[in-house]
């Protein structure tokens, strides 16, 4: 079964922080002007990203439920007469899209993953499937306006980046999908509990997948 | 570099001209299934280029006209218990069911909002199609059914799946269209051909297909399934067509010693569709590309899938379809806007691209 090591985190919790006070708090890891651009998970996730410098040669995996829930709520409002620039940053997955584009930074293998409760498991399976030397898994979301109000969109705007090697040389930690009975029953991790568990750097053995176990330990 | 060779055991597909064999009949008969529609629906607007599925209404209704469709297009998938252990699906597509969303803001009517996110569009779908809990759902826009091959290449190769479902759709409606007219990238001169013209020509199209993949059954082989990101441009690629090029680099080794046939990716972007047939006319010289969009409409999504199903179709068939509601000039000579014959060939290169400048390609020959 595969395993990799983690060798960097990085998280931003910006919970229901104002969209406002997020773009003042972060600007300065962006260059001038450019968080004026970008959208809410565009900016929380890259300041995520950008530690790790994604490389051509990386993998990269990419989790998000809901993606750019306002330029898609403003797209929907701006009918009759959509917003072009509304339409591609409305678009999963725009948030790592806004951040490489403005890096002018290729990679080779990029897996846009979105789903509900096991959208984790999924994405960390993608990510050990990768033979690249390094995958960086990420992923985020952003509060939502009135798509929040209908129950459609996070509650919260947060953004995580993991670097997984498949060396073991400076590792945190190590993150893996082990096999387990198939009549096990099914546990459920939704993108904003693996976030506080990464965030946390809390251990994880949960079977979330028919026969599949996911394990995070840290060191 | 390459995951190792995968067999299709199984893949079937819907266009607006009914299932692969149906299409396969059309495109090599020259049919257009495009027509022009007003892009907002039953709210009007300007006529642009799309084909609609018999059963889908371009305005979203409840129930969803698309989701019979895909229960249409399920029943002709072999073998049982998808989705339960070691047999995962993967979803693939570009817009799920965001027309509902447009359909809620309309409307109101709060019953569309269940189908408006992807996870939910997938899970009514799972749901209708009797899956089990393994369904991935991935979103890269037009490279999205490419990439699900090449995810479920590799949960095979790893062990962890003895078979595995490739399952894509995507359904035009205002919201996609709407947007697509926005960038003043669809064709205003319909009728008008796909050709080197100054304006870009793209029509929409729906689109649904699977494909079952095995580690070693089926008559088909997926092998050299490629990818590249140039994170660019939002919509626009490199000028010096470094992407097509970078993405093709490892295909010509995989495919020494065979006469190919290419299947573009072929939207009817003007600036992306010179750099495309320029970089592939290098990669493989004189090896004749056609694309099927200029009938099919872009099915986004869904089109790496659909068009492999119609290839696959062709290869069967032994005649491949020219490049359909287009005409000369051609970018390069190697644009075949004819069909031909498929004897003296041994694969097809089929290729899709997407915004963000993101490229995938894959080489498909019998087993």
């Amino acid at each position: 079964m595969p395993e990799r090591w983690i060798t960097a985190l990085h998280t931003d919790d910006a919970g229901a922080e104002d969209a406002a006070a997020t773009r003042e708090r972060l600007r300065d890891r962006f260059p001038r002007n450019a968080t004026r651009r970008m959208t809410r998970l565009g900016i929380v996730l890259g300041s995520v990203l950008q530690p790790l410098e994604p490389g051509e040669r990386d993998a990269l995996v990419y989790a998000s439920t809901h993606a750019e829930t306002h330029a898609l709520e403003d797209y929907l409002d701006s009918f009759p007469t959509p917003s072009p620039t509304l339409f591609q940053t409305s678009i999963h997955p725009s948030a790592v899209q806004q951040n490489l584009i403005q890096r002018q930074q290729p990679v080779r293998e990029f897996l846009p993953l979105t789903g509900g409760a096991d959208l984790p498991a999924l994405a960390v399976t993608a990510a050990l499937l990768s033979p690249a030397t390094r995958v960086i898994l990420c992923g985020g979301e952003e509060r939502g306006g009135w798509l929040l109000d209908a129950g459609h969109a996070s509650d919260r705007t947060f953004a995580f980046a993991l670097a997984l090697s498949d060396e073991p040389t400076g590792a945190i930690g190590k993150i893996s999908i082990q096999p387990t009975d198939l009549a096990a029953d099914a546990g459920s991790l939704p993108l904003p509990a693996f976030f506080d568990l990464l965030r946390e750097r809390r251990a994880c053995d949960l079977t979330l997948r028919p026969g599949r176990r996911l394990v995070i330990s840290w060191t | 570099m390459f995951a190792p060779p995968i067999h299709v055991a199984a893949c079937g597909a819907f266009t607006a001209h009914g299932d692969e064999l149906a299409t396969l009949d059309a495109l090599l008969g020259g049919r257009v299934a495009l027509q022009a529609r007003p892009v907002l629906g039953t709210a009007g607007g300007d006529l642009v280029p799309i084909a609609l599925i018999n059963g889908h209404d371009y305005d979203e209704t409840l129930s969803a006209g698309w989701l019979d469709i895909l229960q249409k297009l399920a029943s002709r998938i072999p073998g049982e218990g998808w989705g339960g252990p070691r047999k995962p699906v993967f979803v693939t597509g570009s817009n799920y069911g965001v027309g509902h969303l447009l359909a809620y803001r309309r409307h109101g009517d709060s019953a569309h909002l269940d189908l408006g996110t992807p996870h939910g569009c997938v899970a009514r779908v799972a749901a209708a199609l009797g899956w089990g809990p393994d369904v991935t759902t991935i979103s890269h826009a037009c490279v999205s059914a490419h990439i699900g091959l090449l995810q479920a290449t590799r949960m095979l190769h790893a062990g962890l799946a003895d078979e595995a479902l490739v399952f894509s759709f995507d359904f035009i409606t205002a919201f996609v269209a709407g947007g697509f007219h926005s960038l003043k990238i669809l064709n205003a001169d319909f009728p008008e051909p796909y050709r080197d013209r100054p304006t870009g020509s793209i029509g929409l199209g729906d689109g649904a297909a699977f494909a079952v993949l095995t580690r070693d059954r089926g008559d088909v082989v997926l092998e050299g399934q490629a990818l590249h990101n140039e994170m660019h441009h939002f919509t626009a690629n490199r000028a010096d067509g470094a992407g097509f090029a970078d993405c093709l680099a490892g295909l010509p080794a995989v495919a020494a010693g065979r006469r190919v046939w290419i299947k573009g990716h072929g939207t009817g972007t003007l600036e992306a569709g010179r750099l495309e047939a320029q970089a592939l006319a290098k990669a493989f010289p004189g090896a004749p590309l056609v694309s099927w969009k200029g009938s099919l409409g872009h099915t986004l999504g869904s089109c790496g899938l659909v068009e492999l199903a119609v290839a696959l179709a062709a290869m069967r068939r032994g005649r491949a379809p020219g490049t359909v509601g287009s005409a000369a000039p051609g970018f390069t000579p190697e644009v075949a806007f004819d069909g031909f014959d498929l004897a003296g060939f041994d694969a097809v290169v089929c290729t899709a691209n997407a915004f963000g400048g993101a490229h995938a390609a894959f080489l498909a020959r019998h087993a």
